[in-house]
């Protein structure tokens, strides 16, 4: 066993997962989203968008537009809803922005999805990003990995066994 | 001298450049074929645009701690031909008639709001003739009443590509609709209106 040759692959594990995680908070900080490649999770905006296809986001536009696709949060929920934007008003003295929206697929607009008692969504603070590019179906591996545990072990158990048998 | 993490890793390589190289192709023939059909220049009639507005005190119609809040409803006409928006990359077009308005007491506050929406997935539907249909959304502003505004009737659309941009674009018809006053009695012949509110 060699202990120096040992180091060097560690240091080449943890070369990788920095770069990653630079590269993410690197695009963070250009989009201004705090996450700017999301995945979607369910089918309210068909056919545009099914379960699983990959969206770009895009934050650094100062005012949303009708008809853009918004990825938003609800206080209390965790989970990011991309609808589209059915009316918006702005006050441009104070710099804010009323949103209301609706899934495409959906028949009847957000109001019952926001926070409770609000009718309209802030753009300054509920909007994580405006969806400016479209990958399909690409994202399915990371809902598939995160629903199913089997998958997760798999996965697991394809790197470690993939670190056992490496020997260069 | 090949490891498993080794082959993985050139096999997912050559992947990626692949599909990169095949979705660059497409995206820039997409909008070469966009360009030279004209589409951000395309026509369509509005006519015939009719305003309803009466009150609704459900917090789903914008009434706040159940005061009536002013609903705006539309009918009109559309003639709009689409088919230009449809390529071998468009997965859909989703085609939105909006109105926009200045409040009426400060000209910093301004408002978008739809009318109508359609998703069209298919070519030869593309070609949207309506005649008097109603709005499907009822309206209210923000903080104002909806009567006695000034409305700029426009018909927008978007395409949803198979991979790529989402493309924007607005119509060159446009229509100007004055909201008329509410009138009380105009609501009484209606008989009392009860909102569902879950």
């Amino acid at each position: 066993m060699n202990i120096r040759l040992e180091l060097t692959r560690f240091l080449n594990v943890c070369f990788a997962l920095a770069s990653a995680f630079m590269f993410w908070k690197g695009l963070s900080i250009v989009t201004n989203s705090h996450s700017p490649i999301v995945v979607v999770l369910s089918g309210s905006m068909e056919p545009a968008f099914q379960r699983g296809d990959i969206l770009f986001l895009w934050n650094r536009n100062e005012y949303s537009k009708v008809g853009d696709i918004v990825v938003y949060e609800v206080d209390g929920k965790d989970i990011p809803i991309v609808h589209r934007v059915l009316r918006e008003h702005k006050n441009e003295n104070s710099g804010k922005q009323l949103l209301l929206t609706k899934g495409d697929n959906n028949a009847g607009n957000d109001i019952p999805l926001y926070a409770k008692k609000k009718i309209y969504l802030q753009k300054d603070k509920d909007i994580v990003g405006t969806v400016k590019g479209y990958i399909p179906m690409l994202g399915y591996a990371t809902i598939w990995i995160s629903e199913n545990k089997y998958a997760k072990f798999a996965l697991m158990g394809f790197i470690g066994l993939s670190a056992l048998l490496t020997n260069e | 001298m090949f490891s498993l993490t080794q082959r993985f890793q050139q096999t997912s390589n050559q992947a990626i450049t692949c599909a990169s190289v095949v979705s660059i192709f497409i995206i820039a023939t997409f909008w070469a074929q966009l360009y030279h059909n004209n589409v951000f220049s395309l026509s369509s009639q509005i006519a015939n645009v009719k305003p309803q507005i009466n009150l609704r005190t459900s917090r789903f119609y914008g009434s706040v701690n159940g005061k009536p809040k002013e609903n705006l409803r539309i009918a009109f006409d559309l003639d709009a031909d689409l088919t230009p928006l449809f390529n071998w990359n468009t997965k859909q077009v989703f085609v939105y008639l909006t109105g926009s308005y200045n409040d009426t007491k400060s000209s910093s506050i301004s408002s978008e709001v739809t009318f109508w929406d359609k998703i069209i997935t298919e070519k030869a539907d593309a070609h949207v003739i309506l005649k008097n249909v109603k709005s499907k959304y009822a309206i209210w502003d923000a903080k104002d009443k909806i009567s006695e505004k000034d409305l700029d009737i426009k018909l927008h659309w978007n395409i949803q590509p198979w991979v790529g941009t989402l493309v924007y674009g607005e119509t060159t018809g446009e229509t100007l609709m004055t909201t008329p006053a509410y009138k009380k009695n105009s609501a009484k012949q209606k008989a009392p209106q009860k909102d569902a509110s879950n």
